[in-house]
C-alpha cells in the first residue's frame, strides 16, 4: 500500500476527533470570551475579571488553596517517596499499588468517604468528643481546610511518584561516600538526597499545582458554598447563570494564570539552580 | 535502620489515609440506621435494597458502563492506529502529530467540557450520546497513544518484514506478529480508558442530557442534596466494580509503570 495513504488513514480518525472535539471548541470558546451580550467584539469580560475585587479574591482563593495543597502533598509525599526508594522491589510494589489504586476510583466516592470521616458527626469528631478532647465538633469540612484535605488526598500520588522517580536515579554509592566522610543522616539528607531529588520535586509541584487550580469536584463537595473557586464559579456561569462569554473568560483566566504561575516557578528554579552551580 | 522504620511509619499512615475513605464507606453502607453514623449501628442490607427503588441509580450505572465500554473500544482503536503511524513511519510533521495527540492533557478536563459544550450546542450534538461519547474518547486518546507508543518503542519491525517475506498478508502479520507483542500496552490502554470514562465527572457535567446521567454525576448530584447511607451502598458497588479493573490493570501492566507513563504526559 502507498506509504502516504497508510499514514493518512492511520492518523485521520484521531486528528478528526482532536479537531472537532478539542481544537475547534477551544478556538470557539476563545472567540466567545471576546464577545459582549450583543455578540459584539469586546474585552469587557476580561476587564471585569481583572477589575472586580470579587473575581480577584476568587483568583487568590483558588491560588491559595492550590498552594496549600502543594505544600501538604510535598511534606507528606516526600517521606513516602523516600521509603519507596529505600525499599525492596516487593515492598515498593505494594506501596505503589496502595497509593495508586485509590486514583482509579471516582473522586466523587473518595470525597464522600472524607465527608463521612470529617463531618460534624464523623469519625474524627465523634472520637475526639468521646475522648473529651473537644467540647463541640471541629469544623473540618465546608471550609478551605476541607478542600485542602480532599485535594491533598486526590493528588498526593502524583507528588510521590514524581519524587520517587528522581530518587530511584540516585547512585547509592553517594550514600556510602557520605557515610565514609562521616556525615550524619540529616547532613546526608540535605547534601545528597534533597538536592538530587529537586527535579522530581519541581515536576511534582508543577503537576499538583495545575491539577489543584482546575479541580472542580472536591471544592464543590468538600468546600460547599463557602469555598468557591474559579472552576466552581465557571460552572455556575455556564450552567446556572447562562452567561457563556463570562464563563469562557473564566476558563481562560484559569488556564492563563495556571500557565503563568507554573512558568514563573520554572524560571525561578532554573536561575537558582544555575546560581548554585556557579558558586559551588 | 532506625530511619527506615520512621519512614515506614509515616508511609503506613499515609497509605492508611488515602485508602481510609473506601474502608469507611463499606461498613457505613451496612448500617441498620436511617442516617450515616460511626460506628455503623446494627447490620442490614436495607440500603442495598433501596438502590433497587431508585431507578436513577440503576439506569445511570447501566448508562455509565455502556458509555465506558464504547469509549474504551473506540479510543483504543483510534489511539492505537495513530500510535502505529508515529512509531512505524518517520514522516514530516510526525512531531506535530505527536504533540497534538497529547495536547488535550495540557488543558484541564473541566475547560475541555465547557469548550465542547459551546461547540456541540452549535452543531446540535450537546446532550446527545454521540456528543458525550466523543468527548470521553478525546480525553482517553492521549493515554492510549502514550501507552501503545511505549509498547511499540520496544517492537522490532524486522519481525514484520520476516512475516511478509514468509508470504503472510498485512492483516495476518498484524494479527499474528505485531498484536501479540504489544497486547499488554493495548489492553491496559483499554482498561485505563474504561476507568477514565467511568470515573469522569468534569466533562460529563456539561454534556449529559437531562434524562440520562452517568453514575458519578448522579452520585455527585445526590450528595449535594442528601447525605445518607444510600450513597455509601451505591459507592460500594462502584468500588467493588472498579477494584476488578484495578487488579486487572496491575496484573497486565503494573500500576506504577502505568502512572509513571500517564502522569509524565500532563
Amino acid at each position: 500500500m502507498n506509504r502516504r495513504l497508510s499514514i493518512l488513514l492511520l492518523i485521520a480518525p484521531s486528528m478528526a476527533v482532536l479537531l472537532g472535539v478539542f481544537l475547534i471548541p477551544m478556538l470557539l470558546m476563545f472567540l466567545l470570551s471576546l464577545q459582549d451580550e450583543a455578540e459584539q467584539f469586546s474585552l469587557a469580560n476580561y476587564l471585569l475579571l481583572v477589575q472586580d475585587p470579587y473575581y480577584l479574591e476568587l483568583l487568590w482563593r483558588t491560588i491559595r488553596v492550590s498552594l496549600w495543597t502543594v505544600l501538604c502533598t510535598l511534606l507528606l509525599g516526600f517521606p513516602v517517596a523516600m521509603f519507596m526508594a529505600n525499599a525492596s522491589g516487593r515492598v515498593r510494589g505494594i506501596v505503589a499499588v496502595l497509593i495508586l489504586a485509590p486514583h482509579l476510583i471516582s473522586v466523587v466516592i473518595r470525597n464522600f468517604g472524607w465527608v463521612v470521616i470529617l463531618g460534624e458527626k464523623g469519625w474524627i469528631n465523634e472520637t475526639l468528643l468521646w475522648l473529651g478532647l473537644i467540647d463541640k465538633p471541629l469544623r473540618l469540612l465546608y471550609n478551605e481546610l476541607g478542600v485542602v484535605i480532599g485535594l491533598t488526598d486526590a493528588f498526593i500520588a502524583y507528588m510521590v511518584l514524581a519524587i520517587a522517580t528522581s530518587l530511584y536515579g540516585i547512585d547509592t554509592s553517594l550514600y556510602k561516600a557520605a557515610a565514609i566522610l562521616g556525615a550524619s543522616r540529616i547532613r546526608t539528607f540535605f547534601s545528597v538526597t534533597l538536592p538530587l531529588s529537586l527535579p522530581g520535586v519541581v515536576a511534582g509541584i508543577t503537576l499538583v499545582f495545575s491539577l489543584s487550580m482546575s479541580a472542580f469536584v472536591t471544592p464543590a463537595l468538600m468546600g460547599g458554598s463557602s469555598v468557591k473557586v474559579i472552576p466552581v464559579i465557571a460552572y455556575e456561569q455556564i450552567m446556572s447563570t447562562l452567561n457563556w462569554p463570562l464563563g469562557a473568560a473564566l476558563a481562560f483566566l484559569l488556564l492563563g494564570s495556571s500557565i503563568l504561575l507554573v512558568s514563573l516557578f520554572a524560571r525561578l528554579v532554573e536561575t537558582k539552580r544555575y546560581k548554585e552551580v556557579f558558586t559551588a | 535502620m532506625k530511619k527506615l522504620n520512621w519512614l515506614g511509619i509515616i508511609t503506613g499512615l499515609i497509605l492508611l489515609a488515602v485508602n481510609l475513605p473506601f474502608v469507611i464507606i463499606i461498613p457505613s453502607s451496612l448500617t441498620a440506621a436511617g442516617y450515616l453514623s460511626f460506628p455503623p449501628q446494627g447490620f442490614s442490607w436495607q440500603w442495598y435494597e433501596k438502590i433497587l427503588d431508585r431507578p436513577e441509580f440503576i439506569d445511570s450505572l447501566w448508562f455509565s458502563l455502556q458509555l465506558a465500554f464504547v469509549t474504551a473500544i473506540l479510543a483504543t482503536l483510534i489511539g492505537t492506529l495513530a500510535a502505529f503511524a508515529l512509531s512505524k513511519y518517520q514522516f514530516r510533521g510526525s512531531r506535530v502529530v505527536n504533540a497534538l495527540l497529547l495536547s488535550p492533557l495540557t488543558v484541564p478536563t473541566l475547560i475541555i467540557g465547557i469548550a465542547v459544550l459551546m461547540f456541540f450546542t452549535r452543531i446540535g450534538l450537546a446532550g446527545t450520546f454521540t456528543g458525550l461519547l466523543l468527548a470521553h474518547i478525546l480525553i482517553s486518546i492521549p493515554y492510549v497513544v502514550r501507552l501503545v507508543l511505549t509498547g511499540l518503542s520496544m517492537f522490532d519491525y524486522t519481525l514484520e518484514k520476516a512475516g511478509y517475506m514468509l508470504g503472510a498478508r498485512p492483516f495476518r502479520v498484524f494479527w499474528d506478529v505485531t498484536l501479540p507483542l504489544i497486547r499488554p500496552a493495548i489492553v491496559s490502554g483499554m482498561i485505563f480508558s474504561f476507568l477514565t470514562s467511568f470515573d469522569n465527572v468534569t466533562v460529563s457535567l456539561f454534556l449529559i442530557s437531562p434524562g440520562t446521567t452517568t453514575l458519578p454525576l448522579a452520585i455527585f448530584n445526590y450528595m449535594q442534596e442528601t447525605l445518607d447511607p444510600l450513597v455509601a451502598s451505591i459507592s460500594t458497588v462502584v468500588i467493588l466494580l472498579s477494584l476488578v479493573f484495578i487488579v486487572l490493570l496491575e496484573k497486565v501492566y503494573g500500576l506504577e509503570r502505568l502512572f509513571g507513563l500517564t502522569s509524565q504526559s500532563h
